[in-house]
């Protein structure tokens, strides 16, 4: 079965041009295209801007490697696994990216408007915090706000008072509107309609967000299955450009039903492989500049160790991975 | 419990006992927001204690779950078992933002004496002396649950008469007016209709912290056993008040561990 949609994990990246706008769905470590970013740094892009509301590992690889100019969005680390993305700490210390912070539901709000096709949303939340001090806005302060580029908005946020219920002090906040999305889910039909299991995290709003959509699945089944139950997919594939195969895609992180997160590849990563630039170098080159397929990336990894992270398929997590001192 | 079988000293972890703590923050019936750590055990314990009809929510897309086995993030597999709907942000987030959210429970790099937090970055933001994830879910859930618990650790430098960088509101809060002029205001006037509630109490390694409703001004509750309200004093880095303060926090009781370590966090990943 080869589908028309479907493409390889080069071809994918290589839809991905230098400077573009891109989101990296799923959550920190959850269902992350992790096979594609790693492709995303071998072909060297250059100047991303990092739009979306959950960046993890995927964001500070991506940083380390020297791919990313612009990052929009409210958290980058590891969770139980590593407190700070290491790269992005630096890069942010040395001002070699330009970082702008919004709280984690703003940057939801930014996918939606994108999703929605307005401009902007409103909301509540960070009034009377530093993410929305004017002194703080550093797009502008780079002066990149005055409306050339079509993907950074004039204005990194507004107040206004509400007018239809009296409701006080509303912020807005600008849709994200990118070049690109890439996804990964567990199951993509061969015409591209998109099921996820488990939480959606902002994965519908982040596909319906880009232009252009990518999506990585664990495995590409037949649209007819898929089609027996529709209240249980999310995009139809009239709106995915591309699909791509790719089982155990999303390590180290983990996919509901399919993978736990390979805490272990992860504190290494924190702790020995981005600690420094040197660090991260090493770990590049190791885990990616000289791997050159997925297939040699999984033998490396090993099988027992992908094995155990399989996940029960009663229970959807793995009861064989090791994850504390007991 | 009439008769609180306490553990003895060296019978129990400080993990053990700040978890207990905040378990005693939750209320029945409540609906609470979880973050990674050592919250979610503590609301885990909480619905195992007094609170068995809480109702737990993940900020990655899941209310009402049940776990079985203790998640090690909010968006792992193990955050959706038996959950009334598993969905995403915008729908968790969008329940927070209309009111439902009783309790939430946060960390936090540093944190001022109006339960300001940061999240973000140490010294001038533009160019910081040490930069941390960022504000995450911590600001939403700050400004939007009716009661927010910090569990943080306890340093003179993390205790600010100022934050650095102010990622989630207190009860004094920064505003700037159309021309940029910043000013300091109460978080009521600032939320107006909105206002839901605030910052209720910090648990650190070292002792437990309420605000007091009028002035919003952290004071010191409970210290834990074993540590003096000097030793308290000497870690925080703003004048505090100590005169309202209880007493000993009350260590975990035996059963209390035995829910903790063999049924809750078995394998150890929170409480090693």
């Amino acid at each position: 079965m080869k589908s028309k949609k479907q493409i390889s994990i080069q071809e994918a990246a290589a839809e991905i041009k230098n400077g573009d706008a891109v989101i990296v769905a799923g959550f920190v470590l959850w269902r992350k295209p992790m096979a594609i970013v790693y492709e995303m740094v071998r072909q060297q892009k250059r100047d991303l801007q990092l739009l979306g509301a959950n960046p993890g590992v995927d964001c500070d690889i991506l940083i380390g490697a020297g791919c990313v100019k612009i990052y929009e969005s409210n958290y980058v680390g590891h969770e139980l696994f590593g407190k700070i993305g290491n790269n992005f700490a630096r890069a942010v210390m040395a001002g070699t990216i330009i970082c702008e912070d919004y709280g984690h539901y703003h940057g939801v709000l930014r996918l939606e408007a994108a999703a929605m096709g307005v401009p902007f949303l409103p909301s509540f939340s960070c009034l009377g915090t530093d993410l929305l001090n004017p002194e703080y806005d550093m797009l502008g302060q780079a002066g990149l706000r005055d409306g050339s580029n079509p993907r950074i908005p004039r204005e990194k946020f507004k107040i206004v008072t509400d007018s239809f219920y009296g409701d006080g002090n509303v912020v807005l906040v600008p849709a994200a509107r990118a070049d690109v999305c890439i996804a990964h889910v567990q199951q993509v039909g061969d015409r591209g309609t998109v099921r996820i299991d488990g939480q959606r995290f902002a994965d519908i709003e982040a596909m319906k967000a880009a232009g252009k959509v990518i999506v990585m699945a664990e495995e590409i089944v037949p649209e007819e299955v898929l089609r027996q139950d529709p209240a249980a997919n999310v995009l139809a594939g009239f709106r995915v450009d591309a699909i791509v195969e790719c089982p155990f895609g999303g390590h180290p992180g983990g996919v509901y039903g399919c993978y736990d997160a390979d805490g272990a590849f992860l504190s290494n990563y924190n702790d020995n492989g981005s600690r420094t630039q040197e660090d991260f170098d090493k770990f590049a080159q190791e885990w990616i500049y000289d791997i050159k397929s997925h297939d040699e990336y999984l033998d490396k990894v090993g099988a027992s160790k992908l094995m155990n992270l399989r996940a029960n398929s009663s229970l959807k997590w793995s009861t064989r991975v090791k994850r504390g001192v007991r | 419990m009439s008769n609180p079988n306490y553990a003895k000293p060296g019978d129990y972890k400080l993990g053990a006992l700040m978890v207990i703590a905040a378990a005693r923050e939750v209320r029945d019936k409540e609906i609470a927001f979880a973050g990674t750590g050592l919250p979610m055990v503590g609301i885990m314990a909480a619905m195992r204690m007094h609170a068995p009809n809480a109702h737990l929510v993940y900020e990655a897309g899941t209310t009402d779950s049940m776990p079985i086995s203790l998640p090690s993030s909010v968006g792992g597999p193990r955050c959706g078992h038996k959950a009334a709907v598993i969905s995403g942000m915008a729908d968790v987030f969008g329940m927070l933002q209309s009111g439902w959210v009783d309790l939430g429970f946060l960390g936090g790099a540093e944190i001022d004496k109006y339960g300001n937090v940061n999240c973000t970055a140490m010294g001038d933001y533009k160019h910081p002396t040490a930069r941390f994830p960022g504000a995450g879910g911590n600001p939403d859930i700050n400004a939007l649950a009716k009661r927010t618990v910090y569990i943080m650790v306890q340093q003179k430098r993390r205790f600010s008469e100022q934050v650095s960088y102010a990622t989630s509101p207190g009860w004094r809060v920064k505003w700037w007016d159309k021309d940029g002029k910043m000013e300091w205001k109460s978080r009521r006037e600032v939320y107006g209709k909105r206002f839901g509630g605030g910052p209720s109490a910090v648990i650190t390694d070292m002792a437990v912290f309420r605000f007091d409703e009028e002035t919003g001004i952290m004071y010191l509750d409970t210290v834990h056993p074993g540590r003096t309200i000097e030793d308290v004093k000497n870690n925080v880095g703003f004048d505090l008040d100590v005169s309202r303060c209880l007493g000993e926090t009350p260590p975990p009781t035996y059963e209390q561990l035995d829910l903790l370590y063999n049924e809750i966090d078995p394998e150890g990943i929170f409480l090693p």
